[in-house]
């Protein structure tokens, strides 16, 4: 559940060490509003606290995300969950995994943690009702030997929320 | 600007070692001897190895995030790319066509041009200038909003006159409230209670003497501001500028429209503009803004260039005011972020 997938436990490369390093300063200077990273000597996974927006049925909620990145960030995707207890929304698991589609095919290089964070938001903030995704029960079971979300072959097909 | 800028394509004086990938990444399935007649033909970017940081005149990829005295550019939407993040791009194995990875465009493919000229540098500063012009509109209109939310719950009725002619649709609709947009973590910027209210029937004092303290804190600065710059006779250097430039202003410049000439001149000169169209409405909607204020992100610290306003002279009290409330409101948001200030 928390990333034990072979790929993101590899040392990270010499080109995606130096990106992160950049994107962390980035972060530091100007850091996307509503979100927290919380500092760690840990480059290789990111905890970033996530404060519901205003004016949406999560204000005044807080919850984490944890991102972890591959040896070959940013060629690959990282990946990113909701640590417990996950926001109630349509296209989030209750094992933190977060149906949205730049997380895995969507994925591009020219994408940086600041703009998934944007992103996932952006989804949080669209969102009209509470309630976790149809087949979450299913989902989660399958996924109890602690396989990693982009290992999972998903479906979008809602670009309403 | 067109595609073809008139260059002679012509094989160009490439260092060997710069022919073939510095180990950025383990490249797969790399046609060595392809790429290097590519490069040699100017059809691809020299692989020159990335700098770690800025240095004058160089490009950052933005997949790597390391600086190159040149880079390939997207045929869809000219974003630049070194070329051997291109490399890893591009997968000859897969059986998709490759998408951009910055406009997923199906069919990535990559031209070279060589090292920026200074027409297209120029280009590119005008549409940066347009993004942080258009983030400083959004920023003005999140106040604006939240100033009419507040103004909207103080006096139920449609007599102030600040009301933007925009607005007045909603102001009829009365006792529904506009909950504004905004607030994706920013902070609301609120007046003094009271403040906006007997505006009818006069300027009331406390308007006033807010007023007072917004001009005396802008001078505090500004002498603040007048030592750490450390040079007397540049400062005034700029002051003739701005004055020269604001006099130069064309009258009926849109703040829309941009120039290529760009520079300070054009920038006062909007800005000038749009402080005199502001009759109606409390948004200073000003186009431009100062090239130092670009060099940070936009937003908040746009509010700098206040001591414009000094340059310009007013119709009537009244639109001073106006202008001093707005400048007031995005002074206070502009404060909560950026101590420090570019302008002078």
């Amino acid at each position: 559940m928390t990333g034990s997938s072979a790929s993101s436990r590899k040392v990270l490369s010499k080109i995606a060490t130096n990106r992160l390093q950049k994107e962390l300063v980035e972060w530091q200077v100007n850091p996307p509003s509503g979100f927290l990273h919380k500092v760690t000597d840990n480059l290789q996974r990111w905890v970033i606290e996530v404060y519901g927006a205003q004016g949406t049925i999560y204000a005044g909620e807080k919850y984490q995300l944890q991102v972890d990145f591959p040896e070959h960030y940013p060629m690959e995707a990282p990946q990113v969950i909701f640590l417990h207890p996950a926001p109630l929304h349509p296209h989030i698991y209750s094992n933190g995994h977060i149906c949205l589609d730049i997380l895995y095919d969507s994925w591009s290089p020219a994408m940086t943690v600041s703009s998934i964070c944007i992103s996932i938001l952006s989804m949080l903030s669209s969102s009209t009702v509470k309630e976790r995704p149809e087949d979450n029960d299913r989902y989660v079971k399958n996924c109890r030997n602690g396989r990693s979300p982009k290992e999972t072959r998903w479906w979008f097909h809602d670009d309403k929320v | 600007m067109g595609n073809k800028l008139g260059r002679i394509r012509k094989r160009q004086v490439v260092d060997e070692k710069y022919t073939r990938p510095q180990g950025l990444y383990q490249h797969k399935d790399v046609d060595h001897k392809k790429l290097r007649k590519l490069i040699l033909d100017s059809k691809l970017a020299p692989c020159y190895p990335g700098e770690d940081d800025f240095i004058c005149d160089l490009e950052e990829c933005p997949i790597c995030f390391l600086y190159y005295p040149s880079l390939n550019r997207s045929r869809c939407c000219m974003k630049g790319i070194c070329t051997e993040c291109f490399l890893q791009m591009k997968t000859p194995n897969s059986a998709r066509p490759t998408q951009c990875p910055f406009c997923k465009t199906f069919n990535y493919a990559v031209e070279y041009r060589g090292v920026k000229t200074k027409e297209e540098k120029g280009l590119e500063q005008i549409e940066e200038q347009r993004v942080i012009d258009a983030k400083i509109r959004m920023r003005r209109q999140e106040i604006q909003d939240e100033e009419e939310r507040m103004l909207r719950r103080q006096e139920m009725s449609s007599s102030s006159r600040i009301i933007n002619p925009n607005d007045i649709g909603c102001i009829s609709e009365m006792g529904e409230e506009i909950v504004s947009t905004q607030q994706l973590g920013g902070s609301a910027i609120t007046h003094p209670s009271g403040s906006t209210q007997n505006r009818d029937d006069e300027f009331d004092l406390e308007n006033i003497m807010l007023m007072e303290a917004i001009w005396l804190s802008f001078q505090e600065d500004d002498k603040r501001h007048h030592r750490s710059y450390g040079d007397a006779t540049q400062l005034a250097k700029y002051a003739d500028e701005l004055r020269i430039s604001a006099a130069m202003a064309p009258q009926t410049e849109s703040t829309s429209t941009s120039s290529p000439s760009g520079g300070l001149a054009c920038r006062v000169a909007r800005q000038h503009v749009g402080v005199e169209s502001s009759t109606n409405s409390t948004m200073v909607e000003s186009g431009g803004y100062d090239d130092w204020s670009t060099l940070d992100n936009g937003g908040g610290r746009s509010t700098e260039s206040y001591p414009l306003h000094n340059e310009v002279a007013m119709e009537s009290f009244e639109e001073q005011m106006m202008v001093a409330m707005a400048v007031s409101l995005s002074e206070a948001r502009a404060r909560t972020s950026s101590p420090e200030i570019e302008w002078h």
